[in-house]
């Protein structure tokens, strides 16, 4: 029985340790749950000093990233979107247009001829493509 | 001369916003995050001269479609997405798609996590990591795969959820998880071999 008992713990140190890092990013939704890996951090000395651990590991990769990963935009960049954005607002804002077709039928039957003249009005403004 | 511009709210009631009114908010509220967008695509392309490039086609199609952005969602990671789509459609159309499933790296996780870490490890990991170069960190995040390299700078360097990272990069949210976790573990395993190739830091532990 007392193997049984032992087994029992080890294996919930297994599934600590396996969503331990879950846990260290607030990503375990369930508060029951939450609230079992704290009890059980609070009983298992190893597996809270793990948690510590990993989670001091983070914090100092998270520094060091986030310091090394913030080179600023060139001032190139900023100047190019800016003009990209004032291009591309200039060509959104097109006059509406009326286009007039005609059409002209000539049809000649035994002699006769009938000519049709048929108009169309078309309003036409451009749109962006989205 | 009228140029309005339909714009559908939220509510899904007709709105309508002027081209001068909708390029002056876009100036104001998506052109303040240049800075941080170069920055993500330095992590996609890992040169500055493409990075650039991906920022500018970044914000050309933000602009266009700038009127299906719901006001009072998350700006920045509607532009993050936008940048990823931009990424995968421009720069990634001929590369072949990394080669480890996402199968293998949850296996590969379950395995790696198993039991406690010793005491030894754990020092050693620390003197690897209080003795870090500059500049270290970035190389080895440069020589992770993309798909875990963007996965940890949009959790680690951004601080997004699992599924807002998730919808950023198109991918399921347990995705993010594997990718996340294998990325970060790839990250240490490559700080404790520089640190070895420097003579510090020795153990396996980590």
């Amino acid at each position: 029985m007392q193997k049984i008992a032992d087994m029992a713990a080890l294996m919930e140190c297994n599934q600590v340790l396996h969503a331990l890092v879950l846990f260290i990013d607030n990503e375990i939704e369930d508060q029951n749950e939450v609230q079992t890996f704290e009890s059980h951090l609070a009983q298992c000395p190893p597996c809270l000093r793990e948690m510590e651990h990993e989670r001091a590991v983070l914090n100092r990769m998270k520094n060091l990233l986030s310091n090394e990963c913030c080179e600023p935009a060139p001032d190139e960049l900023h100047e190019r979107i800016a003009k990209q954005t004032a291009l591309l607002a200039s060509q959104m804002f097109s006059p509406t247009q009326i286009i007039t077709e005609y059409r002209r039928t000539e049809t000649t039957i035994n002699g006769e001829t009938l000519i049709e003249i048929e108009t169309t009005h078309e309003i036409r403004r451009d749109f962006p493509l989205s | 001369m009228s140029s309005e511009i339909e714009v559908r709210t939220p509510a899904g009631a007709l709105a309508t916003e002027n081209i001068v009114d909708r390029t002056a908010r876009f100036e104001r509220d998506a052109m303040q995050y240049t800075n941080q967008l170069f920055a993500a695509a330095m992590r996609y392309t890992k040169n500055p001269h493409d990075a650039q490039d991906l920022v500018q086609d970044t914000y050309a199609k933000a602009f266009t479609s700038f009127h299906q952005f719901e006001p009072g969602t998350n700006l920045k990671a509607w532009l993050y997405r936008i940048l990823t789509t931009t990424f995968i459609n421009t720069y990634r159309k001929d590369q072949r798609r990394p080669l480890i499933s996402d199968g293998e790296v949850e296996d590969w996780q379950l395995a790696a996590s198993a039991s406690h870490t010793s005491d030894q490890g754990k020092s050693a990991e620390d003197e690897v990591l209080e003795n870090l170069p500059d500049g270290d960190v970035k190389r080895a995040l440069h020589e992770i795969p993309e798909e875990f390299r963007l996965a940890v700078f949009y959790a680690d360097v951004e601080g997004y959820s699992y599924k807002e990272i998730a919808d950023i990069l198109g991918i399921p949210a347990g995705t993010v998880m594997s990718r996340l976790h294998r990325g970060r573990k790839l990250l240490r395993t490559l700080l404790a071999d520089y640190a070895k190739d420097r003579g510090y830091g020795g153990s396996d532990g980590m």
